[in-house]
C-alpha cells in the first residue's frame, strides 16, 4: 500500500468528509488551533526570554520554567489534535504542500533543540552555569517557533 | 459612508502594494498572530495566577507588572497590522457582521483587562490575596472575551458580506 493509498483512504473516512463538507467544522477547529498555538508560543516566549536572559532573570531558571511548561504541553496537545483534524480534511493536498512539510520539519527541529538542551545543558543551567549555551538554545527555540507560526500562515494561502 | 470609505481605501497605494506583494499579507498575519500570542498568553498567565494555579509564590502585582507592558505593546502592533489587513482587502472585512462583533469584543476585552488591573492592584494592596468572588468573575469574563476575539477573528475569513455590500 503506497502513501497515496493511505492518504486517499484517510480522506475517505466519515470524519474527514464531515470536516471537509461542513460549513462550520473547519473554521471552529481552526479557531481552537489558533487558541492552542497562541498559548504554545506565548508560554514558549516566556520560557525562552528567561533562557536568553532578558526577562525574569531574578527568578531561578528551573522553578520559573516549571510554572509555564505544563501550559506549553497542554496547549501543544490541543494544537496537535486540532491540526490532525484539519489535516484529515485534505491529507493529499497537505502532504503535497511544501510549507506544511517545512512546518513539520521545524516542529521536529524544535523537539530536537529541546531534547539537546535537556540532555546537555539543563542541569548546569539550573545551577546558573552554561549561560552562553543556554542563551543559544533559547534564541534557537524562539526563532524556530516564529518560523512555525509563519509557515502555518503560508499553508493557508497555498493549500 | 462605509461604502465611500472602502471605495477610497481600495484606491490607496497601500492596498495596491499589499495586493501586488504576495508575501506581504501572510507576513502581516504572522506578526498579527505572534502579537495575539503575547496578548492572549499574557491574559491567560495573569488569570492562572489569579486562580492560584501558577506563580503562587509571586505577588499578583509582580505578575501583572511582568505581563501587562508587553500586552500593551502587542495591542498597538495588533491595531497597526489589523488596519493593514483591512487595507489589503477592504471589502473582505468592513461589510461582514462578524468583523464588527470582533471589534466590539476587542473593546470589551481591553476594558475588562484594564478593570482587572485596577481591581487586582487595589486588592493586593489591601490584603495581598485579591481572590474575592468578583475578582474571579472578572477573570473568567476577561478570558472568555479574549477567546471570543480569536474565534470571531478567524471567522472573518469564512463569513459572507451583509446584503447589498460591495464584493
Amino acid at each position: 500500500m503506497s502513501l497515496t493509498d493511505v492518504l486517499t483512504s484517510l480522506q475517505a473516512l466519515p470524519l474527514s468528509t464531515a470536516i471537509a463538507e461542513s460549513d462550520w467544522l473547519f473554521p471552529t477547529i481552526e479557531s481552537l488551533h489558533v487558541i492552542a498555538i497562541t498559548l504554545v508560543v506565548g508560554s514558549i516566549i516566556v520560557v525562552d526570554l528567561r533562557l536568553i536572559g532578558v526577562a525574569a532573570t531574578n527568578r531561578p531558571l528551573g522553578a520559573f520554567t516549571a510554572q509555564f511548561l505544563p501550559i506549553t504541553w497542554t496547549a501543544f496537545a490541543l494544537a496537535a489534535l486540532t491540526g490532525s483534524l484539519m489535516f484529515l480534511a485534505k491529507p493529499v493536498s497537505y502532504v503535497g504542500n511544501v510549507f506544511f512539510l517545512s512546518k513539520l520539519a521545524l516542529l521536529l527541529a524544535a523537539g530536537l533543540n529541546m531534547a539537546a538542551f535537556h540532555l546537555f545543558v539543563e542541569r548546569r543551567a539550573h545551577q546558573g552555569q552554561a549561560l552562553g549555551a543556554t542563551r543559544v538554545f533559547g534564541l534557537t527555540s524562539l526563532t524556530i517557533w516564529i518560523g512555525v507560526v509563519a509557515l502555518g500562515r503560508w499553508i493557508g494561502f497555498t493549500i | 459612508m462605509l461604502n465611500a470609505f472602502a471605495a477610497w481605501l481600495i484606491k490607496t497605494p497601500v492596498t495596491a502594494f499589499l495586493e501586488n506583494a504576495a508575501w506581504a499579507v501572510p507576513t502581516i498575519q504572522t506578526l498579527h498572530i505572534l502579537c495575539i500570542a503575547l496578548v492572549f498568553g499574557g491574559a491567560v498567565f495573569v488569570n492562572l495566577r489569579v486562580f492560584g494555579l501558577i506563580e503562587r509564590d509571586q505577588p499578583i502585582a509582580a505578575v501583572l507588572g511582568r505581563f501587562l507592558p508587553p500586552m500593551a505593546i502587542a495591542i498597538v502592533v495588533l491595531a497597526i497590522t489589523g488596519a493593514l489587513l483591512i487595507a489589503s482587502e477592504p471589502n473582505r472585512a468592513l461589510f461582514r457582521l462578524v468583523f464588527w462583533v470582533k471589534m466590539g469584543l476587542v473593546l470589551l476585552a481591553v476594558a475588562a483587562t484594564w478593570t482587572q488591573r485596577r481591581l487586582l492592584l487595589a486588592g493586593s494592596a489591601r490584603d495581598g490575596a485579591a481572590t474575592t468572588l468578583s475578582v474571579r468573575l472578572v477573570a473568567g469574563v476577561t478570558l472568555l472575551l479574549w477567546v471570543g476575539v480569536i474565534f470571531t477573528g478567524r471567522w472573518i475569513g469564512y463569513a459572507t458580506g451583509w446584503p447589498g455590500s460591495p464584493s
